[in-house]
């Protein structure tokens, strides 16, 4: 009998250290975070709709239902990516992941020079490159820097009624992330 | 020697079932680790940033969550009312008070995987702060069911839980130090349609 209570203490002591194992192991083996499902939808620097909006169910959950939104996937150790998009929309914010799944930076329109989304991704050591000589077309565009490799980056517009539907779907359906070379 | 080769069989499994199983318990509960509560009204601050706790980036692992910046805004979730009983879809709740400092913010009614509740119709489960009327003082007072109600009207449907969900975006209560003194609406329950 106190052996058997022996093995019992044991087996919860050992619950323990399985418990924290398991919850430091789950973000390196999971094959379920948002960079998974944005793989097995789309292709680097391509642009997918997060929404249902777009049609199928949505990649990502939990985006607010007056909310659209859009994804790419980038590598910094390929170049600095550049995202763009044209028009007017009453709210747009973007946020920067890293290959994890951790927003390292966010920002919004008030931040845009005249409210126009034109934004560059690189990390510090391609940034000390582009300060060198900042080419003229990219003067207006927000720098953000990211110590990482492999990232998302997700954009974000509100949709205040079903009018602004059209107007904030072409948003986000002409905006690009490209691959930038320097 | 047989019964040693139980023990340690029973101290394995244990170990590994007991183990496995309070985690993913953990991950599964909507109210755990690094949560702030205001209210009836939870929040995640940190979810998703690189000083989240261990919990938060397991669940953001597991579940492909993309955390809202704090640039961007920060999502309030209530699971149940004033009362302190689960919030459900077949009841009509009325939410009333002032709301935070924001550019606006967004109300829906979700399901138990916070997406937001299908209610068959042209109008969505969810409503803003651009389209609200508000009272004199500069609260607004929400009718939250599936019959219509006059003044600000939140349509829900079907039966089961519900949660609500309160978006604030642009807001300067994103930043920790605003979250101290913040008051959010309360969600008081005017009945059911059992």
């Amino acid at each position: 009998m106190r052996s058997l209570l022996h093995a019992v203490l044991l087996g919860l002591l050992g619950a323990g250290i399985v418990h924290i194992i398991v919850l430091l192991l789950v973000p390196e083996f999971s094959e379920r975070d948002a960079w998974s499902r944005l793989a097995m939808a789309s292709d680097l620097y391509k642009m997918t709709r997060l929404d249902a909006e777009a049609g199928g169910a949505p990649v990502v959950k939990s985006v607010d239902p007056l909310f659209y939104a859009a994804a790419c996937r980038f590598d910094l150790a390929e170049g600095m990516v550049r995202v763009k998009a044209p028009g007017k929309v009453p709210f747009w914010s973007i946020s920067v992941y890293d290959r994890g799944g951790h927003n390292i930076y966010s920002f919004n329109d008030h931040s845009a020079t005249a409210g126009v989304l034109d934004t560059v991704v690189l990390t510090p050591a391609q940034m000390i490159e582009v300060r060198k000589d900042l080419p003229e077309e990219l003067q207006g565009a927000i720098f953000v820097e990211a110590p990482i490799e492999e990232g998302v980056f997700v954009i974000r517009s509100f949709v205040p009624d079903d009018s602004w539907k059209p107007i904030v779907s072409r948003f986000l359906e002409q905006s690009s992330c490209e691959l930038q070379d320097f | 020697m047989l019964k040693n080769a139980f023990l340690t069989l029973l101290s394995l499994a244990i170990a590994v079932g007991g183990g496995g199983a309070s985690v993913w318990y953990a991950l599964k509960l909507q109210d755990g680790v690094g949560a702030i509560r205001i209210g009836q009204w939870t929040a995640f601050p940190d979810i998703g940033t690189p000083t989240a706790d261990p919990y938060s980036k397991a669940r953001v692992a597991r579940e492909g969550v993309l955390a809202l910046g704090q640039a961007e805004g920060l999502s309030f979730i209530a699971e149940r009312d004033s009362g302190g009983e689960q919030l459900k879809r077949q009841c009509a709740y009325k939410i009333a008070g002032g709301f935070p400092t924001a550019r606006f913010w967004t109300l829906y009614a979700a399901d138990q995987s916070l997406g937001v509740v299908e209610t068959g119709k042209p109008r969505p489960a969810a409503l803003q702060s651009y389209q609200v009327l508000r009272q004199a003082d500069n609260s607004v007072v929400i009718s939250v069911g599936s019959r219509p109600a006059s003044g600000n009207w939140l349509l829900t449907s079907g039966a089961g839980k519900m949660y609500l969900v309160l978006t604030f975006y642009d807001t300067p209560i994103a930043s920790s130090t605003g979250l101290s003194d913040l008051t959010l609406p309360q969600i008081q329950k005017v009945g059911c349609n059992a």
